[in-house]
């Protein structure tokens, strides 16, 4: 046994009760804020470039209340929803299939490799070019900048599958087909899931840059036009809004994959 | 009526980094008859696993062949059940569901096969476990699904490789007496892996003793003792007397492996 009456704060590996874990997020937090209402309050930083949360607060009423900023969050989480989706369609079987078979693999590996390496948002002038600033070009951004590395993840966690299973599987009669439905497939769907909900939060961050090119509305949009009015009240918001959204859809798809596979929590 | 043939199968495992080749097991000849219990017993490196894998299917021999019932194996298959040293079960399904998996592979109805289940559940004493998921069972009950799993497919012949290698002394003799009673009661062809002298005496009709690498067959030593047996036999003279001429054979290949060592 380890004595435990003359610990210290912390040692490492040790755990934190729930309630410990909720109160020390919380406290981050009050912290942030607390520096930030120093630093604006406290005139340490100029209003032009920093706005206090107060007039933050009241920049994101004003907002929603009178500027219909709904609409643009809607607007943002349709794209990123609607080309994250689109990529997940083509990418999940596409990395499948390369992490079943070698041939694909060996096939598809080295150019999505130099795919993902591709930024996203240089593609943008193309996308206009090609796709006009409708919202098909906000789509594509997500798409391009999400569809390489989920291909590439799934299709390394779909050929790291323990192969005692699929060797068991096949003395148990299974065909190849049985192989990748019944053993690839499920043994990798929660490795999927993560891989997915990881990606997601990278599809926002290509939103606001495609919205922030060539767009007449979402929360990207609506930072360029703060922005030319030096109102950084509004800047700030729009962040936090991305911020909290991000942090809900995290919190919804764990909530989710937890439910899909108990198995793993057993 | 079933009868496997393993015909001079031999194996070589091709040159890694300018290494030489590794002469697995030596041309090897067997015949398992209907509905006899097998062990294969060896030091570890003797090339059991290796004669295993290649009668399951899931290894090729270099040379040779081996035949179920005039059939040449080429590859895995449902009649050849197989339980792993390593804890295969299926992690995202239930036992029941990991049992009924080779029937749900051949198309059998839901109904049907949990039925089938259902029974071989109770047969290896997993009563109440039906909708558990494998992390939740111990190693023995986990080998027990996984022993339950190989038999609901009804193979011509079940291998066993090391199955109770992992699992503590007092579990071990309880899974030996469960098999051997499944054994005594239903009548199948087993193969069955070991390097525990013991377990090969008490469990097998005939006990294979293999030399250490390259693998080849040592000798071929027949357990005449009584069925059904039950732990006890173990302290016979009897037994105690084959447990000695065995534990000799091994010592022997035992003493050359940590030789070359």
């Amino acid at each position: 046994m380890i004595d435990h009456s003359d610990r210290l704060l912390m040692r490492p590996l040790d755990s934190v009760t729930s309630k410990q874990r909720v109160a020390y997020g919380l406290a981050f937090f009050v912290l942030f804020v607390a520096l930030w209402s120093w630093a604006t309050f406290g005139g340490h930083v100029s209003k032009t470039f920093l706005a206090n949360p107060l007039t933050m607060v009241q920049e994101g009423y004003d907002l929603l209340a009178k500027q219909g900023f709904l609409f643009d969050i809607g607007m943002t989480i349709w794209r990123v929803v609607g080309g994250f989706a689109l990529a997940a369609i083509i990418a999940v079987p596409l990395g499948v299939l390369m992490g079943a078979y070698k041939p694909v693999e060996a096939f598809l590996e080295p150019f999505v490799s130099f795919a993902r390496y591709l930024p996203a948002s240089a593609f943008i002038p193309l996308l206009i070019l090609w796709a006009g600033i409708g919202e098909l070009q906000k789509l594509l951004v997500i798409f391009i900048g999400s569809v390489f590395q989920v291909i590439l993840m799934v299709a390394v966690t779909v050929g790291a599958t323990r192969r005692d299973l699929v060797e068991a599987a096949y003395t148990l009669g299974a065909s190849d087909r049985g192989i990748i439905r019944r053993v690839l497939l499920p043994s990798s769907a929660p490795e999927i899931a993560e891989i997915l909900r990881l990606v997601l939060g990278w599809a926002w961050t290509y939103v606001i840059v495609a919205e922030l090119i060539g767009s007449s509305s979402g929360i990207g949009h609506m930072i360029t036009d703060s922005q030319a009015l030096l109102n950084t009240g509004q800047i700030i918001f729009g962040i936090i809004v991305i911020g909290l959204i991000g942090l809900l859809s995290d919190f919804m798809f764990k909530a989710f994959n937890a439910w899909l596979f108990p198995w793993r929590l057993a | 009526m079933t009868t496997l043939r393993i015909e001079q199968v031999s194996r070589t495992f091709p040159a890694r980094h300018g290494n030489a080749p590794t002469r697995a097991l030596e041309p090897t000849d067997l015949i398992i008859g209907n509905n006899d219990f097998v062990t294969i017993l060896g030091p570890s490196g003797c090339g059991k696993s290796t004669l295993l894998r290649i009668v399951a299917g899931l290894d090729r021999p270099t040379s040779g062949r081996v035949t179920l019932d005039g059939r040449e194996v080429t590859g895995p298959g449902a009649d050849r059940g197989m339980v792993f040293q390593s804890y295969t079960l299926f992690p995202w399904l239930t036992v029941r569901e990991n049992i009924a998996f080779g029937l749900r592979e051949r198309g059998v109805p839901e109904g049907e096969r949990n039925k089938v289940a259902d029974a071989f559940i109770r047969q290896v004493g997993l009563s109440g476990f039906e909708n558990h998921w494998p992390k939740q069972l111990s190693g023995g009950m986990q080998q027990r699904t996984a022993i339950a799993r190989a038999l609901a497919n009804d193979p011509k012949i079940l291998l066993l490789d090391e199955p109770f290698g992992a699992l503590d002394n007092q579990t071990r003799a309880l899974m030996q007496e469960m098999l051997l009673g499944i054994w005594e009661r239903d009548q199948k062809t087993v193969l069955f892996v070991t390097h525990d002298i013991e377990e090969a005496i008490f469990l097998g009709s005939r006990v294979i003793v293999m030399s250490a690498r390259p693998g080849r067959i040592k000798a071929e030593i027949n357990v005449d003792l009584p069925h059904p047996r039950s732990y006890k036999i173990k302290t016979t003279p009897e037994f105690v007397q084959l447990k000695e001429r065995l534990v000799e054979e091994i010592r022997t290949e035992a003493l050359k492996v940590a030789e070359h060592a």
